[in-house]
C-alpha cells in the first residue's frame, strides 16, 4: 500500500488564513511550467483520498477546527507540509489576535517549507522531501496535539471525526487529551 | 412537486481557491436562496497596523491582505501616506508603479479566465492560461525579485529600477505574450462547448449592479462605466494610453472578455511606458511622521480598492482602514446565484474571481 502512495500520492490543500501568494503558487505547481503531476500527484479534494496535506496561512481562529477535522479524516499513513512562513511560524502575523501562530500548534507538521511566498521549486523540494517520510511512516494513528477527541469505535471502525475535539473545550483552556488504544 | 435541499460549499471544496461558505438552498436543480460566510481568513491586519507596526513598515503588511494584488494594497497604502505628507514622488516612480500594478493585473485575470475554464470542465484551457501566465510571473521576477509578495512599492518611491536590459527583456516577452492573448481572446469568443456554459449565464443586469454597487470587472461587463484609473488620479493612467473594456451583457462570458480585453490593454500600457520612461529618481527621502486623514482608491483587479489612512505625529498610525474590491461586490454575487442550475455554481463564482483573503483581511 504504501509502496503505491508514494508513487502516486494524493495531495490535500487547505488554505488557513493565507494571503493566497502560496495557494496560487501550489497551482502553479500544478501547471505545465513546473507540472508536479510528473511525481504522480495528483491534486484532489477530498480529505479520505489524500495522503498529503499542504497547509498555507497562519491558521486563523475560523480555520483552526477544519484544519484539525481535515487532518483527522485522512488515513494513515500521512504527512503534513505547511508552506509559506506564515503556515512555518506565523510569519508576519505572529501575535495579531486572530492567528494561532503557525500550523504546528495543532498537528504534527512534517516538513516546513520557508518563503514568503514559497517559490514552486521550494514547494516541489518539499514534497519531494515528504515522500521518503511517506514512505517510513506506517499505518500507526497519529493525532492532532490539540482539540483532540476521544477514540471512539464504531462498529468496529474509528469515529474519525469523533477524533477531532470541540473547539469549546479550547476555549476553557483544558485540552481533551483522550485516550489512546 | 418540489422538494428543497440545502447543499454545503466550502469551507473546504476543490473548486475553492480560498475558504468561503455557501449555503445553497435548492428547489429542484434550480438555486431558491444563498447565503454566504466569508470571516474564515480574518486575521485582524488592521488593528496591527495600527498598533504593532510603524508606518514605513506597513506597505510591506499591507501587501499580505492579498498575494494576488499586493502591489495594489502597498500602492493604495502608499499613495495614502504620500498625500497626508505631502511627498510629490518623482514621475518615474510613477510609471515604474504603473508598470508593477498591470504585471500584477495581468497574472491574476490569468488565474481568474484558468480557474474559470477549470470550473467549467475544461482543463486544456486552464493549463494553457497558466502556461501564459508563467510569461508574467517571469517578467515580475526580473522587473521586481520576485514571483509573488514582490514588496516593489516603498513611502516615497520604488525599491528596484528598470534597466535597459530589463525593458529590453519586458519587450521581448510582451510581445509573445500578446499573441497569447489573442489566441485566448479567439478562443474565448468562438468556442461552442464554453459558449454553453458561460453564455447567458450567472448574469448580473445593469440596475443590479447599479443598485448593489458593483466594481470593477463585474460592474464593467454588465455596462457600467466605472474605472478608477480614470476616475481617479492616483496614478498617471491616461498619460499611458488606458482604455476602458466595456460589455453589455453581464453573463460570465462576457466578464471574461472584459478580462481578455484589460489583459491586451495593459499589455499595451507597458509597452507604452516601455518607449517612453521619464528620467530620473526612483525615490525621495521621507522625513517626519504623517498627522491627519488622506483616503486613496486604485483599481485592484478585481475593482476598487480604497484606503482610509489616519495620522497623529507618531510613528505608528492611528487608523489604516482597507476597503477590499470583493467585499463590495459580495452581495452582486450572493444575488447573481438565484435563479441558476446547481451545477452551474462553480464557474458562476470563478467568474466573479472573489478573493477572500482580501476581504477578510
Amino acid at each position: 500500500m504504501s509502496r503505491h502512495s508514494v508513487r502516486s500520492p494524493w495531495l490535500l490543500h487547505f488554505n488557513a488564513g493565507s494571503c493566497n501568494g502560496c495557494d496560487v503558487e501550489i497551482l502553479a505547481c500544478l501547471a505545465p511550467k513546473y507540472d508536479i503531476e510528473r511525481f504522480g500527484i495528483v491534486n484532489t479534494g477530498n480529505p479520505i483520498q489524500a495522503d498529503i496535506l499542504l497547509i498555507t496561512g497562519p491558521i486563523t481562529k475560523r480555520a483552526r477546527e477544519r484544519v484539525v477535522e481535515l487532518y483527522v479524516q485522512m488515513p494513515e499513513p500521512k504527512v503534513v507540509i505547511a508552506v509559506g512562513a506564515c503556515a512555518c511560524t506565523g510569519g508576519v502575523f505572529r501575535g495579531m489576535y486572530n492567528v494561532e501562530n503557525g500550523v504546528d500548534s495543532f498537528i504534527p507538521v512534517d516538513v516546513y517549507i520557508p518563503g514568503c511566498s514559497a517559490h514552486p521549486e521550494q514547494i516541489i523540494d518539499g514534497v519531494v522531501k515528504s515522500l521518503g517520510i511517506l514512505a517510513g511512516k506506517n499505518k500507526e494513528m497519529e493525532f492532532p496535539t490539540q482539540l483532540r477527541g476521544p477514540v471512539t469505535i464504531d462498529r468496529g471502525q474509528v469515529d474519525r471525526r469523533g477524533l477531532a475535539g470541540s473547539v469549546a473545550s479550547l476555549e476553557k483552556g483544558c485540552t481533551n487529551r483522550g485516550t489512546e488504544n | 412537486m418540489s422538494r428543497t435541499y440545502v447543499i454545503p460549499l466550502g469551507a473546504q471544496h476543490v473548486s475553492l481557491l480560498e475558504p468561503i461558505r455557501f449555503l445553497f438552498t435548492v428547489e429542484n436543480e434550480r438555486i431558491a436562496s444563498v447565503e454566504a460566510d466569508i470571516g474564515f481568513v480574518h486575521r485582524g491586519i488592521e488593528l496591527a497596523c495600527a498598533t504593532k507596526f510603524k508606518f514605513k513598515q506597513v506597505p510591506y503588511v499591507v501587501a499580505r491582505v492579498c498575494g494576488l494584488c499586493a502591489v495594489v494594497h502597498s500602492t493604495a497604502y502608499v499613495t495614502a501616506v504620500e498625500r497626508l505628507m505631502k511627498i510629490e514622488t518623482t514621475r518615474r516612480t510613477k510609471w515604474l508603479r504603473i508598470v508593477a500594478n498591470e504585471l500584477d493585473r495581468i497574472q491574476s485575470h490569468f488565474i481568474a479566465l484558468g480557474h474559470t475554464s477549470e470550473c467549467a470542465g475544461f482543463e486544456a484551457l486552464f493549463m494553457a492560461c497558466m502556461k501564459d501566465r508563467e510569461t508574467a510571473l517571469e517578467l515580475t521576477e526580473a522587473f521586481t525579485g520576485n514571483r509573488m509578495q514582490f514588496d516593489y512599492v516603498n513611502i516615497g518611491g520604488v525599491n528596484r529600477d528598470l534597466t535597459p536590459e530589463m525593458a529590453l527583456l519586458m519587450k521581448k516577452k510582451l510581445s509573445l505574450l500578446k499573441n497569447r492573448v489573442n489566441d485566448l481572446q479567439e478562443l474565448f469568443m468562438s468556442n461552442w462547448s464554453l459558449s454553453l456554459k458561460y453564455k447567458g449565464i450567472g448574469v448580473v443586469s445593469l440596475e443590479d449592479a447599479q443598485r448593489f454597487n458593483a466594481t470593477g470587472p463585474i460592474a464593467r461587463a454588465s455596462g457600467l462605466a466605472t474605472d478608477l484609473r480614470v476616475e481617479a488620479d492616483m496614478l498617471p493612467y491616461g498619460d499611458v494610453g488606458f482604455e476602458l473594456a466595456l460589455e453589455t451583457a453581464g453573463d460570465i462570458h462576457s466578464r471574461n472578455v472584459v478580462r481578455l480585453r484589460e489583459l491586451a490593454n495593459s499589455i499595451r500600457m507597458i509597452e507604452n511606458i516601455l518607449d517612453g520612461l521619464p528620467v530620473g529618481d526612483i525615490e525621495v527621502p521621507v522625513k517626519g511622521n504623517p498627522d491627519g486623514d488622506a483616503i486613496s482608491h486604485i483599481e485592484a483587479p478585481r475593482g476598487q480598492c480604497i484606503y482610509m489612512v489616519r495620522g497623529n505625529m507618531t510613528s505608528t498610525l492611528d487608523r489604516v482602514k482597507i476597503q477590499a474590491p470583493t467585499f463590495a461586490n459580495i452581495p452582486v454575487i450572493v444575488n447573481a446565484f438565484v435563479g441558476e442550475e446547481y451545477g452551474n455554481a462553480p464557474p458562476i463564482l470563478a467568474s466573479f474571481d472573489p478573493c477572500l483573503s482580501c476581504t477578510a483581511r
